[in-house]
């Protein structure tokens, strides 16, 4: 049975396309077949983080308009033969696609793949509509920082509007001394306020610029943090128990931590 | 098939809680008991139970409160009459700005008896807007906010803004478990959060009650 997960956040910037090429990547290295779906139309970069570019051909506009059967745009990966990527448009906007096209054509995508990913714009406004419509469940990427944990606050609370109520969450780009100051928020902040099942702790890791920067998710790199973080991810996704990684722990003296005004 | 001394009967807003007439409070709690026993999959965590206030002893209820909270399901006691009445629910587009003028309706009595029950976290752009009372079994997440004719009685976090006695009631008051919001209205006086939190003061761990006295607002602590 295949899966349909939206990968989305409000915030923009938090790490969404970075989730979408690694979790792909990851389960497709695992053996599954993998179709990634870009709905950032107009801004779309699911591409350069997997070195497809230049071997576009079409894109979801023409898909769904019917210029082309879906088969004819995807990109295989030039690596991983069982990693697909389906491109938008970086010409058209977020209106150039409505919900229940992208319904009918992950029903399409159903038929041939076990994991269909979806890159939500930032927002919440008609392409987050879009690219929720579709999903089985969704991954809420945030940060540990106020203004990211409040929009996925708001994201979750819109997920429930739309009946999405399997969703689970990504914390990314956590900074182990920022935490240990108490100058970022740590785990028990976040689950405070969302109070929804955690499936990865993804910290900031150099590597993952420099891979963005070579096309090639960092999830590929066997000493990359963030890498084994999201090979962690994948792991849970497939159903396996996978213990979080230990981060430096809060020392004694500053555990009289901040209250942060959330 | 025996007559059953405890019936649970589903609605909108939970489950309700209906005791056979003259049934005495130890033959309840057995049932209760057994019913929580047989049933694994009808009480799952953060379910809602409500009983009719007045159908049963305060003391007896407390009882039943603390028997549910051991097995994971909310307790709660509404004055209301059954169906109890659900507000429905829709966040306001987030550009709208927020109607800064509600209606000066004056508050029937019946109103103040009547009580919108929420079961759920009310996270970020949501909005709760009545004449009534309301009681959330979950938490007011920063962001969200609730505009009561009413009281405002939360069992989890309060951290948004929270509006009692909205139309002039000066009687009303906010309960929370924890109470830390952004703003505390009621009627029309304001108290907000102070602007830097004091290193060591974490979120409280007791029950409080926001209340006007003296013409002010005086946040204690309260036994639930
Ligand atoms: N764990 C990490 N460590 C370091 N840098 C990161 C990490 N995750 C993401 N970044 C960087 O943050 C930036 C934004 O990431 P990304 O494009 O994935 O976010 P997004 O949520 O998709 O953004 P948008 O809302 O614009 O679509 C990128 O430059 C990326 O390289
Ligand atoms: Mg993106």
């Amino acid at each position: 049975m295949s899966e349909i997960i939206v990968i989305t956040s409000g915030k923009g910037g938090v790490g969404k396309t970075t989730t979408t090429a690694n979790l792909g990547m990851g389960l497709a290295m695992r053996g599954k077949k993998v179709v990634l779906v870009d709905t950032d139309t107009g801004l779309r970069n699911l591409d350069l983080l997997l070195g497809l570019e230049n071997r576009i051909m079409y894109d979801l506009i023409d898909v769904t308009q019917g210029r082309v059967p879906y088969k004819k745009a995807l990109v295989r990966h030039k690596k991983q033969e069982n990693l697909f990527l389906l491109p938008t448009s970086q010409v058209k906007d977020k209106t150039a696609v409505n919900p229940e096209e992208l319904v009918k054509l992950c029903d399409e995508l159903r038929q041939e793949f076990d994991f269909i990913l979806i890159d939500c714009p930032a927002g919440i406004e008609q392409g987050f509509k879009t690219a929720i419509a579709a999903a089985d469940c969704a991954i809420v990427v945030t940060m540990p920082e106020i203004s990211a944990v409040r929009d996925a606050d708001k994201i979750i609370g819109e997920l429930g509007r739309a009946d999405k109520e399997n969703i689970k969450l990504v914390v990314n780009r956590i900074r182990p001394q920022m935490v240990e100051k108490g100058d970022m928020l740590d785990m028990d902040d976040i689950n405070d306020i969302l109070s929804i099942e955690c499936i990865g702790q993804v910290p900031d890791d150099e590597m993952v610029v420099t891979s963005t920067n070579r096309g090639e998710p960092c999830i590929t790199m066997e000493k990359s943090q963030a890498g084994q973080a999201y090979r962690n991810i994948v792991g849970r996704i497939l159903g396996e128990k996978i213990p979080f990684m230990t981060f430096p722990k809060e020392g004694f003296f500053s555990r009289l931590k901040r209250v942060f005004n959330l | 098939m025996r007559e059953e001394i405890v019936r649970i009967k589903g609605t909108k807003a939970g489950l309700q809680l209906l005791f056979a007439a003259g049934a005495t409070y130890a033959a309840i709690e057995a049932e209760i008991r057994e019913k929580l026993a047989a049933g694994s999959g009808f009480f799952c965590r953060g379910t809602v139970m409500h009983a009719l206030a007045g159908s049963l002893p305060e003391a007896e209820m407390e009882k039943l409160r603390h028997l549910f909270h051991e097995n994971g399901v909310i307790f709660s006691v509404t004055r209301a009459p059954f169906p109890l009445p659900e507000e429905p629910q829709g966040a306001p587009e987030p550009t709208a700005p927020a109607e800064a003028e509600a209606p000066a309706a004056p508050q029937p009595a019946e109103d103040a008896q009547q009580m919108v029950v929420v079961n759920r976290t009310l996270r970020g752009g949501q909005e709760v807007r009545t004449q009534s009372s309301v009681l959330v079994c979950g938490n007011v997440n920063p962001g969200a906010q609730i505009i009561a004719g009413g009281s405002i009685d939360i069992r989890g976090t309060c951290r948004g803004m929270v509006h009692a006695g909205a139309f002039g009631n000066q009687k009303a008051f906010v309960i929370a478990d924890h109470l830390v919001p952004t703003q505390i209205r009621i009627a029309d006086l304001i108290a907000r959060a102070p602007d830097k939190a004091p290193a060591d003061l974490e979120k409280p761990t007791r029950p409080e009650r926001a209340s006007i006295k003296d013409g002010q607002i005086v946040i204690e602590p309260i036994e639930r």
